[in-house]
């Protein structure tokens, strides 16, 4: 019996090998859902699926497009906005 | 629409949001930009007018363009040139004359590594001469 907080079905269970042969359970925290449009909730490409603690050592350019509101709005969304802005000055 | 002396904004790529002049029409789909953007070769599709326009010459230089831009309210900073170039040749050369200092440093823990250990080389032996003649004395 593990232990009773490793008990949860929220952990996810990975099967990993040994450096001897032989395989042994670990558990870990379930991967995070995709980041989305916060205009018209597509999933945004270019961003990594990752859990806080990977993101503090990755690169600010490997974390989103380096674009004006890059990883918050989608490519189609932005134009649209930008359009508007455009347009009204 | 896209003719010279046109400002724009630009709508996609990493220069989104920033504000530009149409300095040459290339094509009926590309024309070249100059101001807040990197002076480059642009498509149409990527571009959105602004109801200004400004008085300009074909291909005008960065440093006129930033002028022009600056007197109607759009403000451009200046472009850093070629200068760059020779100050990180000057930079690369010091880095070979600090290695040379780092091995003496190297030397010298060597040096004190090796003493440390033959003083623990004598405290072993003297440690196992206690220990025979007390057997030798059982
Ligand atoms: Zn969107």
């Amino acid at each position: 019996m593990p232990r009773m907080s490793r008990r949860s079905r929220s952990l996810r269970r990975i099967k990993k090998k040994l450096p001897g042969g032989s395989t042994k359970l670990v558990y870990a925290k379930r991967q995070p859902g995709t980041t989305k449009c916060s205009i018209c909730h597509i999933e945004l490409k270019g961003i990594p699926r990752m859990r806080p603690f990977e993101a503090r050592n990755m690169a600010k350019t490997k974390k989103r497009p380096e674009r004006a509101y890059g990883g918050f709005l989608c490519a189609n969304c932005l134009r649209e906005k930008l359009k508007q802005e455009a347009r009204q000055s | 629409m896209f003719e010279i002396g046109r400002v724009c904004m630009k709508i996609a790529g990493r220069d989104a949001g920033k504000k530009c002049l149409v300095i040459d029409v290339v094509d009926e789909h590309f024309v070249m930009i100059d101001g807040q953007t990197r002076r480059r070769k642009c498509n149409i599709k990527h571009l959105e007018p602004i109801n200004q326009a400004v008085q300009i010459n074909k291909n005008a230089p960065a440093p006129e363009v930033a002028r022009v831009l600056n007197e109607i309210g759009i403000l451009v900073e200046e472009k850093k040139q070629k200068v760059k170039s020779e100050k990180k040749a000057k930079t690369a050369r010091p880095k070979r004359a600090r290695k040379k200092k780092e091995l003496p440093v190297k030397e010298k823990v060597k040096e004190k590594t090796k003493i440390i250990k033959s003083e623990t080389k004598t405290k072993k032996l003297d440690k196992n001469k206690p220990e025979e003649k007390v057997e030798e004395k059982a």
